[in-house]
């Protein structure tokens, strides 16, 4: 398994993790700001478990945020 | 010459203060993540308008918000929400540069002027964007020259705002310049995926860089010179030949910069151009207001491109070259208004009677003296260390939020 985190309150917006990972993250019309689908906000923290097959593309979506509030480790 | 508005940063609300302290006519600032300074700023967000415009009303300055990156379709939602915003708290401008912007702003009322992103460089561009905004930045690589001859064709051909007035012109005074024009760059995009404009530039154009050749694999630094990252813009000492240009506003780059450098940024051309037009514009008063700005953050000054003279001149170092530095020492306590003294708890390193220092907080903005008299449990000290309480005499109120700094040579 794999742990994405995300700090979301810092998001700028830029797209670059939808390019990366389309089907984990979801830019959102309301505020602009990305949202990690199926995450669960934890003091503004979203976290989200899932499994090893992602990680490529979300490590590369961690790697190339120009705000760097997306962590991926493995579990 | 016509009066011209000076226009301060305000990233903060220390920042804000300090510019009205400074003496500014106008603020400008970004709420949420759109806007050229989406890394590097503590940004407002749409709950602190309502106070920003307060303060603003308060003392009688002008506030504009800056909403200049290029946009997406997911951040339409949140740009009408900040158009919507600032016009109900009657903001009274947005700065922008992409024509989403000027089209639903224009079509809500709300005034808009035209970022410098947007590089107008041209009258016909000027005429282009007036049926949208009244105010326009021109882009900073503009000759003097240039400036002036667009100012007098708005003049002639008598070119009006959708307020039905006369175009004015702004254009950039103090501050930062960077290397690209009119701000468009892809070195932090291509280097780190941190696309300047959307705010995240990460300025490696600031550091210095060697040169490869290809075929022997031998390495040449340039001259040990920061080949991309330009000095800052400083008009001071011709700034009587900016006004006679006819523009209408001035701005001081730096909303990611300190409160100390707003203020002190902002307060040396407030009077200068008061100076300009009393007619008190002196050589002497020229060097002691650079003097006084370089105490502050600067990589230090050329003339921009308004002078032509130059093709670009660049730093010799890496970050600030300013005169001065600040070490943190204590954090606001109490104060005391009858006795005109406040209390700190000093937190790190120590503070010695005859220290310069100044003080800086969201209400408070920027306060400067020097110490005159420690005082630890009431009696006097020459000198306090950290972990001890103290009380010293400030000519302002300071608050609980405020942080002291001493200002010392920076060698």
């Amino acid at each position: 398994m794999i742990q994405i985190v995300q700090q979301r309150e810092k998001c700028i917006g830029c797209n670059a993790c939808v390019e990366a990972a389309p089907n984990r993250w979801r830019m959102s019309k309301k505020d602009g700001k990305c949202t990690l689908v199926g995450g669960k906000d934890k003091k503004g923290y979203y976290i989200l478990n899932t499994f090893d097959d992602e990680w490529e593309e979300n490590e590369l979506a961690a790697r190339i945020c120009p705000v760097k509030i997306i962590r991926v480790v493995k579990l | 010459m016509q009066k011209v508005e000076l226009m301060s940063p305000a990233g903060s609300f220390e920042s804000l203060m300090a510019a009205i302290k400074g003496g500014c006519d106008a603020v400008y600032f970004g709420v949420e993540q759109l806007n050229m300074r989406a890394r590097s700023t503590n940004n407002f967000t749409l709950e602190d308008l309502r106070k920003i415009a307060a303060i603003a009303r308060e003392n009688s300055i002008r506030t504009y918000i800056t909403m200049n990156t290029i946009l997406y379709d997911h951040d339409i939602q949140l740009m009408k929400k900040i158009v919507d915003a600032a016009k109900e708290e009657k903001i009274d401008a947005i700065i922008a540069s992409d024509h989403a912007v000027m089209n639903y702003a224009k079509k809500m009322g709300m005034p808009v002027h035209i970022s410098t992103q947007a590089n107008v460089t041209n009258i016909d561009t000027v005429e282009f964007y007036a049926s949208y905004a009244d105010v326009m930045v021109l882009s900073r690589e503009l000759s003097l020259m240039q400036v002036a001859s667009i100012q007098k064709e708005i003049e002639r051909r008598q070119v009006t705002g959708p307020s039905g007035h006369l175009v004015r012109l702004e254009i950039f005074a103090h501050g930062a310049l960077c290397m690209a024009v009119s701000g468009k760059c892809y070195l932090s995009l291509h280097s780190h995926f941190a696309s300047a404009n959307r705010g995240a530039c990460i300025q490696n154009c600031r550091r210095s860089y060697i040169v490869t050749d290809k075929d022997e694999g031998m390495e040449y630094e340039i001259d040990n010179e920061y080949i991309m990252s330009a000095k800052d813009l400083c008009t001071i000492p011709f700034l009587p030949e900016i006004l006679q240009t006819g523009v209408s506003v001035l701005k001081i780059e730096g909303r990611g910069r300190s409160a100390d450098y707003v203020y002190k940024t902002t307060l040396c051309y407030r009077e200068a151009i008061d100076a300009c037009f009393q007619n008190t514009y002196t050589e002497e008063k020229v060097n002691g207001w650079m003097e006084t700005l370089s105490t502050v953050y600067n990589r230090g000054f050329w003339d921009g491109y308004y002078l032509g003279r130059k093709l670009g001149e660049w730093s010799e170092n890496y970050g600030s070259v300013a005169t001065k530095r600040k070490i943190y020492v204590a954090k606001g306590v109490k104060y005391f208004e009858k006795a005109t003294i406040a209390e700190f708890y000093c937190e790190s390193h120590s503070l010695s009677v005859g220290d310069d220092i100044m003080v800086t907080g969201p209400t408070t903005g920027y306060v400067e003296t020097t110490v005159g008299e420690l005082r630890v449990n009431g009696l006097p000290v020459n000198k306090v260390e950290r972990g001890t309480s103290f009380t010293v005499g400030i000519p302002e109120k300071i608050r609980p939020s405020d942080k002291l700094y001493k200002v010392v040579e920076n060698t």
